[in-house]
Order: structure tokens, then C-alpha cells, then sequence
């Protein structure tokens, strides 16, 4: 029995309004302490207008939100969500590729033999290639080697120089030999060639190597 | 902040939340709803989904509203409380037949609804944190505030309503997580603190405190006026 002495604290008093909302019935002597005490029936009161109020604030706000024509559409939309949902996925090819399927492993394996063959391809090819760059380094220097026996002997006036050695042209080194004459006349005939043809003036104000070796001697 | 914790959506053969002395609580007859909600998972199995999608526009009729409401609440975005409403819905749809009669089906749903809400906040705030977020009136923001009074009131009276609202939305927001989700389940969601316990994990007792709370809390912001 709940005497007007103590008074309904306010967690029970909360709880007695959930209880009465949910359309439950109050425990009897609260329901009576309530009616009798004029001070708990007060803040009852005040209670359930706040919380009432609360709820009929949000009440009135979601109701002008949505719309008896936006829950409608919401409906259809949801339908149409359902339909599409109780279909099975469907994958959309990328454009201008081929879709590889699952289980079939042909484009698979054939773009690996494709791979296998280009590789292979590359180092034949890169193989071949050294080997005939070896082979042209080696008769390059067979034939400069024959050039340095015949000190003398001048190439054919249209000959290409296939080996340009190098002079030592300052510092305290070696004097010039037969070697530096070949050389010269090397770059000579290069001079003479048609496409120096125009590079002539300049070469004439030029002092030549050879002019000036001649001078220091 | 902590956030509520509501059990997971699908986790439909979790058991029903102890009552407040710890006891299993004696299970209550179905409802009409959950009925019908057995009755479209039988159709599901059935693969007879025209029926099912026929039967369960009854069930999103009748749930509609009050799962607009929490959400909304829950959201305070009428587009994202649009879109958690139909997804939970789909998701209902889509997993009905991992729905057991343990639950009631009100209670299955709203765990659903309340968890794409969850989600949805945290997605907001990972987005505030990059963007800057945009004029916040929107159109429905705007019709809202528009009609939040009576359509007839005055400008003074329709400034009012703005401000009330204004006010109880800051002070719900100031709610801590767990707290604002049971007063909303509770107050908004017309659930009463046992089917809240169920949704959320939380023993009765708890849920009867933190409600407690957030309505004293509620009062003291609001100054007793809501």
C-alpha cells in the first residue's frame, strides 16, 4: 500500500505512463495512490502532457513530411525493388570484350600460348641479333687490322672508312706515324664525300690537324 | 559517443531477451503479422514469390507509417528516412526466410530498420568529415518547417512552431546513443520496453532506466515544455 507520505518517485511514475500507453493496466495500488494523492496525480499530469506533447510534435511533423501520395509512391517503389530483387543477377558484358565464361578455359589458354610464342620470339630474336653484331665487330676489326699492315695503301675513292682509330692529339705522347696519315686521309676522303660538300668553306678556314703537326715538327 | 548496439538484423535464431529477473519470458500468442509473415516465408520456400510479393504489401501497409516515423526521427532527413524505410523492407523481403516465430514480426522488422539506421548515421559522418555539408534547409526541411503549425497560423505562431521544433530536435540529439534509441523505439516506435529489450540485446530493466533517463534528461533541455 502506498501511503500519500511517500510520494511515486518519477522513474514510476515514467513507467506508469509507458504502462498505460501500451494499453496495459496499472498495478492497483499505484492506480489509487495516483487518484487519491492530489500532489503525484499533479505531476502525473504534467508528465503525460510533456511526453504526449513530445509525441504529437513528431507525430504532426512526420505526418506533413510524408504524404498519403509520398507513402503511396514509396509502396510502388518498394514493389518494383521486390520484383527486382527476386530476379536473378543478370552480369552485362563489357563493351567490345568478349565475356569469358566460367568453366570455359579456351581464350584462357590460348591467350597464354600467344604470350609463350611472342617470348620465345624475343629471345630467338635477341639471340640472333648478337650473334651477327659479333660477327660484324669481328670483321671490322680483321679489316682495320689489314689497314694498319698497309700503312701506304689508300682505300677507293669512293670507300666508306669502316674504322676510325683514335690520335693522341696533345700532351707529351708519341709522334705521329703512318697510322695518323691513314687516319687523315680517312677523314679526307669523308670531307670529299656529297653530303660535307657544303661544310667545305668551313673546313678550308679550319687549321688542319695535319697542317699543324707538319708546323711542330 | 557510444552508439546503440542492436543485435544483428538476420540473427533471427538468437533467443528471446531474458526479462528483467533473468527468466526466459513466457512466449506471447503471434500476432497477425507475424502470421502473415510465416505465411510469405512458406510462399518464399515455395518459390511462389508472385503470392509472397502480394501478401507482404499488406505487411508494408501496415508498418509503413510507424517505420517512416522512427526513422525520420532517427535520421532527421525525410530522403534517407525514405530510403532506410524501403531497404528495410527489401531486406525483410529478401530474408524472410530466416525469420523465426520467436520474434514477433514488428520486433524482427524494426531491429532490421533501426540497424540500415545506424549504418546510415555512421555513413553520414564519415561524409561530414570529408564534405563540407550543404545549406542544410532542404525542400523538405523547408515544407516542414512550413507546416509545422497550423497551415492557418500566423507568422508568429508558425516562427514558434519552427523554434519548438528546432529546440526538441537539438535536445534528442543530445541524447546519448543508447538512450535516444530506446526513447525512440519506445516513444516513437510505439514499442514497449520488452520488445525494445528484445531489438537491442538490452535486459528489460536496462531499457526501463535508460528510457528513464532520456526522458528526465529530455525534460531538463526542454525546460517540462516539449
Amino acid at each position: 500500500m502506498i501511503t500519500h507520505a511517500h510520494h511515486i518517485q518519477e522513474e514510476r511514475l515514467f513507467d506508469c505512463y509507458f504502462v498505460e500507453r501500451s494499453g496495459e493496466l496499472l498495478d492497483p495500488p499505484l492506480a489509487e495512490h495516483l487518484a487519491e494523492c492530489a500532489e503525484c496525480g499533479a505531476r502525473y499530469g504534467e508528465l503525460t502532457r510533456f511526453m504526449d506533447g513530445l509525441r504529437a510534435e513528431a507525430d504532426r511533423e512526420s505526418d506533413a513530411v510524408f504524404t498519403p501520395e509520398r507513402l503511396h509512391a514509396q509502396r510502388q517503389q518498394i514493389a518494383r525493388r521486390l520484383e527486382h530483387a527476386s530476379r536473378a543477377a543478370r552480369v552485362i558484358s563489357f563493351p567490345g570484350r568478349s565475356v569469358s565464361r566460367p568453366g570455359n578455359s579456351t581464350p584462357r589458354v590460348a591467350t597464354r600460348w600467344i604470350a609463350a610464342a611472342a617470348a620465345a620470339g624475343l629471345f630467338v630474336g635477341l639471340a640472333v641479333g648478337m650473334f651477327s653484331g659479333s660477327q660484324a665487330f669481328k670483321g671490322a676489326r680483321q679489316m682495320n687490322a689489314s689497314a694498319r699492315q698497309a700503312p701506304g695503301a689508300r682505300p677507293a675513292p669512293g670507300a666508306r672508312p669502316t674504322f676510325l682509330t683514335p690520335v693522341p692529339t696533345r700532351g707529351n705522347g708519341p709522334a705521329p706515324d703512318a697510322s695518323d696519315d691513314a687516319f687523315m686521309s680517312d677523314l679526307d676522303v669523308a670531307l670529299e664525300r656529297p653530303r660535307t660538300r657544303e661544310l667545305l668553306p668551313f673546313e678550308a678556314l679550319t687549321p688542319h690537324v695535319r697542317e699543324v703537326s707538319d708546323r711542330l715538327r | 559517443m557510444r552508439k546503440a548496439a542492436v543485435a544483428s538484423p538476420t540473427g533471427a535464431s538468437a533467443p528471446p531477451a531474458r526479462d528483467a529477473r533473468g527468466r526466459r519470458p513466457v512466449p506471447a500468442p503471434l500476432s497477425e503479422d507475424s502470421r502473415l509473415a510465416i505465411e510469405i516465408r512458406g510462399l518464399v520456400e515455395r518459390v511462389d514469390l508472385d503470392d509472397a510479393r502480394e501478401r507482404f504489401a499488406a505487411l508494408v501497409a501496415s508498418h509503413q507509417r510507424r517505420a517512416l516515423r522512427i526513422a525520420y526521427q532517427y535520421l532527421r532527413d525525410a530522403a534517407d528516412a525514405d530510403e532506410a524505410v524501403q531497404d528495410a523492407f527489401v531486406k525483410v523481403f529478401t530474408h524472410i526466410t530466416s525469420y523465426r516465430e520467436a520474434w514477433p514480426f514488428e520486433v524482427w522488422f524494426t531491429r532490421i530498420l533501426i540497424n540500415g539506421c545506424l549504418d546510415r548515421r555512421k555513413m553520414r559522418a564519415r561524409r561530414d568529415r570529408w564534405f563540407v555539408p550543404a545549406d542544410e534547409t532542404t525542400g523538405a526541411d523547408e515544407l516542414r518547417a512550413s507546416i509545422a503549425g497550423s497551415p492557418d497560423a500566423n507568422p508568429e505562431a508558425r516562427l514558434l512552431a519552427r523554434e519548438r521544433l528546432a529546440r526538441m530536435t537539438a535536445a534528442i540529439d543530445r541524447l546519448e546513443g543508447r538512450q535516444r534509441t530506446v526513447f525512440m523505439l519506445c516513444h516513437y516506435g510505439d514499442c514497449t520496453p520488452r520488445e525494445v529489450s528484445a531489438m537491442t540485446g538490452l535486459n528489460e530493466s536496462t531499457v526501463r532506466v535508460h528510457l528513464f533517463r532520456a526522458a528526465r534528461k529530455l525534460r531538463g533541455l526542454l525546460g517540462g515544455q516539449p
